[in-house]
């Protein structure tokens, strides 16, 4: 993913990389006890990183970082289920971290060794995912909401209904390809909580997406939003940030969080068991919260960003973009996906594939 | 056919490469997923093995028989029409001068090493509701309206008040179309090489003593591409059974096949046991055919070393 | 029969109306996702969705993108060597079932077939948790450290070239093997200088499509890689997440040209040496 009108923030990344460089320097390992060659694996989203940032942070440490991408947290869970087979920093989801905290996946990430920890905002130094996180730390987060056409809706669908329980938009809706993000907002509209692992809850809502699925195009795999700007579908069920990135080529698009509530969702690094270079890792995890660096990753990925001392290098168009920040009352509605156990991943699979069955 | 016997040193140099080959980097990988069969999960990363027949009790669930059933339905369709097309195209390739036959086999190879995402993906920006199949038609539409309009009789609108795109993707038929894309190369092939060794003799003989071209086919150059026939048949239906990727992107909310809900197992649900299970009871399933041709073609060997 | 050529004879399959539409009509199935794949690779729009005007900056983004570059490398390696071994199984394979008959022959067959049967995911399951558990070392230089894939590879796809090869060697007369060891030939060379000819079309064929199998497959190669052995196809399914840039139709147009170039190769090589 490589903008190509970034001309409002090219100067801010020269001044950033400048910044970035300059900061690194801090984190040089000379001073350090590294006996660790100075390589890094870093395992993450495809394009979740700064144009540049490695190359600072490889000019800034001394440290090679080859970055290896999955394209799903599942992905990532299935790899490293194995053994790891030697990955450094990953990039879960907050759910995910739970899984790989309650699974031994994780080793605690040294808070002594992570100075720029007082840059993340304040209501992201703990999380209850990750209690006192110990294991975690921010990255990026966002919502999950719904995508939509201007021109093709009467007006702005700020609810599930619109593409839950409703014929209004027949076939031109898609949905999450994802089985516990459709049945959890499905829980959402119909007022349960987000969470809710009742058989009674799930039924219902399983019931209701069999009703729905003659209006539903496709249950989309993460492309929901090529189908909006291609005009396959109207109405979709996407990450915030996907839309955004649409949003840039369309005035047409436009992205509401449905006044029920959405999901919220946080990615966070956090070091593998049996990284082998824990030393770097932390190294590497430091710099990223580096307010230079992180004011650079996220106005190059456009999303919301934690690292507060980042949002103050970043222009208003940026922080007052409701899309990427939403509005305090929104994120009230909103709930984290947590871990719920191993049943209830299981009845949510059954749920889903008795839906796509039907 | 020899016995072993006849020459144990020659055999031995054959037997063995494979042999070894598949036992250690086959087997044994699969004998351990197929212990997990057995297992149950034991927190999030762990399987016990258990000896319990649950799983295999889940995957013979209606639920899931029924998509199984689905899923060989997918995958008949896109045999057949592949066998079809491809003997055409293998005929065509066959019998054309020695010259082109390199070049049409090539051809026919080419598309198959552009990644399999990225094609899907083109398949797509042609089926698609403002892709070039339906941007196509809406030329033909206005031209058609255009030939009306000189005729005088646009008020009758027979062609309709408004183009409608064809619905060609998110659905059973892009399932099937992209199915057929991927896999017709895996029937040409040993068609082909079944085709190209045979004796046209016959064929001649068949037409010089009256047959006709069809009857010919039928009762000559069928029978004698068969060993080809069925390699292709097995070589294309049984991985057309079991891909998930096609289905997944090109198809719609009632396009699931089985190894989309074996690949969740892995992924999402976390469920490695029930998934092992359901692999297993789909290759038991397609084991025993491919057991049943084991066996036809060892009654044939049979009957040659009599002969 | 090569030799007699009456013009629209009855032979003539390729001559005949019904059976060129059929050839240029799939020819057309066939190429037209390759063409779209093509031209949208000169795309300028980074969503790549609708055209948007012409340019090369794509190609050249590709050009500067190490892991791409990187990917590709490993994409073709493990394709070479995947190859190579496959194609040698397979004809082993071949020949043994071809040739011999022996105790246990019909579970042989049943296992050779296996692989073919096995869903993908499977497979690269069973893989990844086998060499976990024997502890394969994670961090060989390169091209030692695609040596797992490779074997994943190989393992998959000799079956597939001994199916090919097989049906080749249904129709071959074993009297003309016979013959030649009668007139004093050893093992070894009735088997180079009569079987392995009558072969090649088949070893070709099933080389190709070794060929193709390694270079396209994701799923058991995702479940085989680790660092720094992404390949091709694992790199475009992680881009996909973003959506498909014209960067990666670029860089598979380019991947397309260079198997065509290598193919092309092979066969006018082929070509030369059968005139001999």
């Amino acid at each position: 993913m490589t903008k190509d009108n970034r001309s409002r923030f090219s100067r801010r990344s020269f001044l950033a990389a400048l910044g970035a460089t300059a900061a690194g320097l801090k984190f040089s390992p000379r001073l350090a006890l590294a006996e660790e060659p100075p390589k890094l694996n870093f395992y993450n989203w495809d394009t979740y990183i700064g144009e540049d940032t490695l190359d600072n942070f490889g000019d800034a440490t001394g440290i090679d970082v080859t970055m290896d991408l999955f394209a799903d947290n599942d992905e990532l869970f299935a790899k490293l289920k194995g053994g790891n087979p030697g990955y450094d920093v990953i990039v879960p989801t907050n759910d995910y971290v739970e899984r790989m905290i309650t699974a031994g996946m994780l080793v605690p990430v040294d808070h002594s060794r992570i100075t720029n920890v007082s840059n993340i905002d304040p209501t992201f130094r703990d999380a209850a995912f990750d209690p006192g996180r110990k294991y975690s730390l921010p990255y990026m987060w966002g919502t999950i909401g719904i995508g939509y056409r201007k021109s093709r809706v009467d007006s702005v669908p700020d609810s599930w209904k619109w593409v839950f329980d409703s014929d209004r938009y027949a076939r031109k809706i898609a949905l999450m390809g994802d089985a516990p993000t459709v049945i959890q907002m499905g829980m959402k509209y119909l007022g349960y909580p987000l969470n809710d692992t009742d058989p009674a809850h799930i039924r219902q809502v399983e019931e209701m997406l069999i009703r729905q699925k003659p209006d539903v195009l496709v249950f989309a795999e993460d492309n929901g939003q090529d189908l909006l700007l291609s005009g396959e579908v109207d109405v979709v069920m996407e990450w915030n940030g996907d839309i955004l990135q649409v949003m840039e080529e369309d005035d047409d698009i436009g992205y509401v969080v449905p006044k029920e509530g959405g999901l919220l969702w946080q990615d966070c690094l956090c070091i593998p068991t049996g990284a082998p270079h824990p030393e770097n890792a932390h190294v590497f995890i430091n710099y990223i919260l580096d307010a230079e660096a992180g004011a650079e990753i996220a106005s190059f990925i456009q999303y919301a960003t934690p690292n507060a001392a980042a949002r103050k290098l970043l222009p208003a168009e940026y922080n007052t973009n409701p899309a990427i920040f939403p509005s305090q009352e929104t994120i009230e509605r909103c709930e984290v996906a947590t871990y719920n156990g191993a049943d209830y991943t299981r009845m949510i699979d059954e749920a889903y594939t008795r839906i796509m069955a039907s | 056919m020899d016995s072993w016997r006849k020459n144990p040193l020659v055999f031995w140099v054959f037997a063995v490469p494979p042999a070894v080959w598949l036992l250690l980097f086959f087997l044994t990988p699969l004998a351990l997923i197929w212990v997990f069969s057995f297992g149950e999960k034991s927190g999030l990363i762990d399987v016990h093995i258990t000896w319990t027949a649950d799983n295999y009790m889940r995957a013979l669930d209606p639920l899931y028989l029924q998509i199984f059933l689905k899923s060989f339905w997918f995958a008949g369709i896109t045999t057949a029409i592949c066998l079809v097309v491809g003997f055409v195209l293998a005929i065509a390739i066959t019998f054309a001068p020695g010259r082109h036959r390199p070049i049409l086999l090539l051809l026919v190879m080419l598309p198959f090493w552009t990644n399999l995402l990225i094609r899907t993906y083109a398949l797509i920006a042609i089926l698609r509701t403002k892709g070039s199949v339906n941007a196509a038609l809406e030329q033909f539409w206005g031209w058609g309206n255009g030939l009306l309009a000189l005729l005088g009789v646009e008020h009758l609108q027979l062609l309709g008040d408004r183009f409608e795109p064809l619905h060609l993707l998110y659905n059973n038929f892009a399932v099937v179309a992209g199915l057929v894309y991927v896999h017709l190369p895996f029937m040409v092939l040993p068609l082909y090489a079944a085709l190209d060794r045979m004796d046209r003799s016959y064929i001649e003989a068949s037409l010089d003593l009256g047959a006709s071209q069809l009857r010919t086919f039928r009762s000559v150059v069928i029978p004698l591409a068969a060993p080809g026939i069925v390699s292709g048949v097995i070589i294309t239906f049984v991985p057309a059974l079991g891909s998930f990727l096609t289905p997944d992107l090109l198809g719609g909310t009632d396009s699931q096949m089985i190894a989309n809900v074996i690949e969740r197992q892995f992924k999402s649900a976390n469920d490695w046991p029930f998934g092992a299970a359901l692999s297993f009871v789909l290759m038991y399933i397609t084991f025993f055919a491919i057991a049943l041709r084991s066996v036809w073609s060892a009654r044939r060997d049979a009957r040659e070393a009599l002969a | 029969m090569k030799g007699a050529r009456r013009s629209h004879g009855p032979l003539d399959y390729s001559r005949r109306l019904w059976v060129r539409i059929t050839l240029w009509l799939s020819f057309a199935f066939l190429y037209a996702p390759i063409a779209i794949l093509v031209i949208y690779s000169f795309n300028d729009s980074r969503r790549n969705i609708v055209w948007r005007g012409f340019t090369l900056k794509y190609y050249e983004r590709a050009w500067n993108n190490d892991s791409l570059i990187q990917a590709f490398a490993n994409s073709l390696t493990i394709a070479f060597f995947s190859t190579l071994f496959s194609v040698l199984l397979g004809m082993l394979t071949a020949v043994l079932l071809w040739r011999f008959r022996f105790p246990a022959k019909a579970p042989f067959e049943g296992t050779v077939s296996l692989p073919i049967i096995i869903p993908e995911i499977c497979m690269g399951v069973a893989m990844m948790a086998f060499f976990t558990r024997i502890g394969w070392p994670v961090d060989l230089p390169w091209p030692l450290n695609l040596g797992a894939i490779t074997i994943a590879h190989i393992s998959f796809s000799f079956p597939f070239v001994a199916m090919v090869v097989r049906a080749r060697l249904a129709r071959f007369n074993r009297e003309f093997e016979e013959a030649a060891r009668d007139l004093g030939a050893s093992e070894w060379q009735a088997f180079r200088d009569v079987l392995l000819p009558y072969m090649k079309p088949g070893l070709i064929a099933g080389a190709l499509l070794a060929f193709t199998l390694s270079l396209d497959d994701f799923v058991i190669t995702f479940f085989t890689a680790g660092p720094e052995t992404v390949t091709f196809p694992v790199k475009v399914y992680s881009m996909v997440r973003f959506s498909v840039t014209p960067e990666v139709n670029a860089a598979s147009t380019v991947l397309l040209l260079i198997t065509l170039v290598l193919t092309t190769t092979a066969i006018l090589l082929q070509n030369r040496s059968g005139r001999d």
